[in-house]
């Protein structure tokens, strides 16, 4: 009989004397080697695009049709129930719809990132931070073929873009996959770990789509409303992605709001991946 | 030059049960202190390896046997970095290949070529070899048209027969596998053992899990024998299969 010994589940979230419980250089060494290894990553995202077209001849444009077919509906029903112009509304609800689905798909699969790549992971030691990059390449691919439906509404209604716009378009999405790369692995740790994550995060998802100003403006909700609605994290993001596509530039609220946001995220994944990474194999 | 370098190495295998994998009842557990589902909620240990040591260097052929469940594949996975030990130091200089488990690794969805190219990239390897490479795995898997298709098609021979083919083309400084010898039909078998007499010159070092003495006999020069996570010998094959053979008299007819 192998000698079994009992803990309880607390047990595993204190910290205990053994050697590698903490190592921040080895959470630091799987991020860099990580980001070194972007052969392996955009190959794999690639392959997954690839996959997608292979199993129907529409690939990826069958979220990009769903999506078209959402923005072109909803935008001609919604802009009327909230009198909105529709020159106003569709470039603004297309632009939101799109920035959404970037947002939710990562949150979605990162929870089974490392389920989802237990054959790698039990079988070689590549760093963990290796399959989050996997999954931003391919909803980036995914997030360029939704980007087509919006063109017709954004060449239709003259919305053109600045200089500055695109400089902050270029920033906006560099910051907003650096918040995706930390909230990812942190959202993959506990995915593996945690098997109910998907189902939990899935139904709070749907629900921040909701509270979150996408379908509906933020400037219909009451001021006190508005400066609360600040402290949304979704509305926040989607506006450092939306406001560029529409032309205009984030602002100085959304900007200082994502860095923190990057910054927070990028050291608890240290922490995190520091404390579990020596876990992950077990979990997955 | 490779190096593998285990010291005291000690293993705890967490075996989790439903209640320990959700988040809702880790959380109703937190709250309520433990008072409801009381014994369900902790986390068993299972010791797989206790102390071992074990130093190899380059030229080093290594057999590891023992009953199942004795830690073979659990050592083969710290030997691979992919299972970090509690206690103990592990020091590995070389460039690693392993073949652990004939269906990890490999992408059901994906035709035998792209994951050729893939698997080929997650070894670092570069792009001209790649290529390179292809050919020699096709030739040797004997697969043909079949490359083309999704690995899902496949029958459970022929994906073997692509993942040892994978796993072995690559040259590496350490080679690791488990249990994968004398896979498939009868020619293939024969094949790959001349693959691995090959690898076994090309290669720094291998170690490999086996219930085959005869297997064990032909390709290694040491041998390590695990029960129950704890080295019972280690030293020159003959030796140590004495005295498994001793131990156990039944086991070593195969």
């Amino acid at each position: 009989m192998p000698i079994i010994i009992t803990e309880v589940i607390l047990a595993d979230i204190t910290p205990s004397p053994s050697p590698q419980t903490f190592q921040v250089n080895v959470a630091i060494m799987d991020l860099y080697q990580g980001l070194m290894s972007w052969r392996i990553w955009w190959s794999l995202g690639w392959q997954d695009i690839r996959l997608r077209y292979r199993r129907s001849q529409l690939g990826p444009f069958w979220i990009t049709l769903s999506t078209a077919i959402m923005i072109y509906s909803m935008g001609f029903l919604y802009a009327k129930l909230f009198k909105i112009d529709l020159s106003t509304y569709y470039p603004y609800l297309a632009t939101g719809l799109i920035t959404w689905t970037f947002i939710s798909s990562i949150i979605l699969e990162a929870n089974e990132a490392f389920v989802e790549n237990a054959g790698f992971i039990r079988q070689t030691c590549l760093p963990f931070s290796i399959y989050i990059l996997r999954l931003l390449t391919r909803n980036f691919i995914v997030l360029l073929h939704n980007i087509l439906p919006v063109l017709p509404i954004l060449i239709y209604y003259k919305i053109t873009p600045t200089a500055d716009s695109v400089f902050y378009l270029i920033f906006g999405l560099i910051l907003f996959l650096s918040i995706g790369y930390s909230f990812g692995l942190l959202l993959a740790i506990l995915g593996s770990r945690f098997r109910d994550m998907k189902p939990i995060v899935a139904s709070l998802v749907q629900i921040c789509f909701l509270i979150t100003p996408i379908l509906w403006q933020h400037s219909m909700l009451s001021p006190k409303l508005q400066a609360l609605m600040n402290f949304n994290p979704f509305y926040q993001l989607i506006q450092l992605l939306r406001a560029p596509l529409l032309g205009q530039i984030p602002s100085t609220n959304t900007l200082t709001y994502c860095i923190i946001l990057a910054l927070m995220g990028l050291s608890l994944m240290v922490i995190v991946l520091a404390r579990c990474r020596h876990r992950i194999a077990f979990w997955v | 030059m490779s190096t593998i370098h285990l010291s005291r190495v000690t293993l705890d295998f967490p075996i989790y049960g439903a209640n320990t994998r959700s988040l809702k009842k880790s959380l109703v557990s937190l709250v309520t202190g433990g008072a409801i589902q009381q014994q369900s909620n902790s986390i068993t240990f299972v010791r797989a390896l206790e102390n071992v040591c074990l130093e190899l260097s380059s030229g080093d052929t290594l057999a590891l046997i023992g009953h199942n469940g004795a830690g073979k594949s659990t050592l083969l996975r710290v030997l691979a970095k992919v299972y970090t030990p509690a206690i103990g130091r592990v020091q590995i200089k070389g460039r690693i290949s392993s073949l652990l488990d004939l269906n990890l690794g490999i992408d059901g969805e994906s035709t035998g070529y792209e994951n050729i190219v893939l698997s080929g990239l997650l070894r670092g390897m570069p792009r001209k070899d790649i290529e390179a490479n292809k050919k020699t795995i096709a030739e040797f898997s004997e697969l043909g048209d079949y490359l083309a298709m999704p690995v899902r098609t496949y029958s459970s021979g022929m994906q073997l027969r692509l993942a040892f083919s994978i796993a072995t083309s690559f040259s590496p400084e350490i080679l690791l596998l488990d249990e994968v010898m004398g896979v498939g039909d009868s020619s293939f078998m024969e094949k790959s053992k001349q693959r691995m007499t090959q690898l076994v010159a090309e290669s720094d070092i291998v170690v490999f899990s086996s219930h085959s003495t005869d297997l064990v006999r032909k390709f290694c020069k040491k041998a390590l024998w695990l029960e129950k996570g704890h080295v019972k010998a280690f030293g020159l094959v003959d030796d140590v299969l004495k005295a498994y053979d001793a131990a156990n008299p039944t086991a070593s007819t195969v």
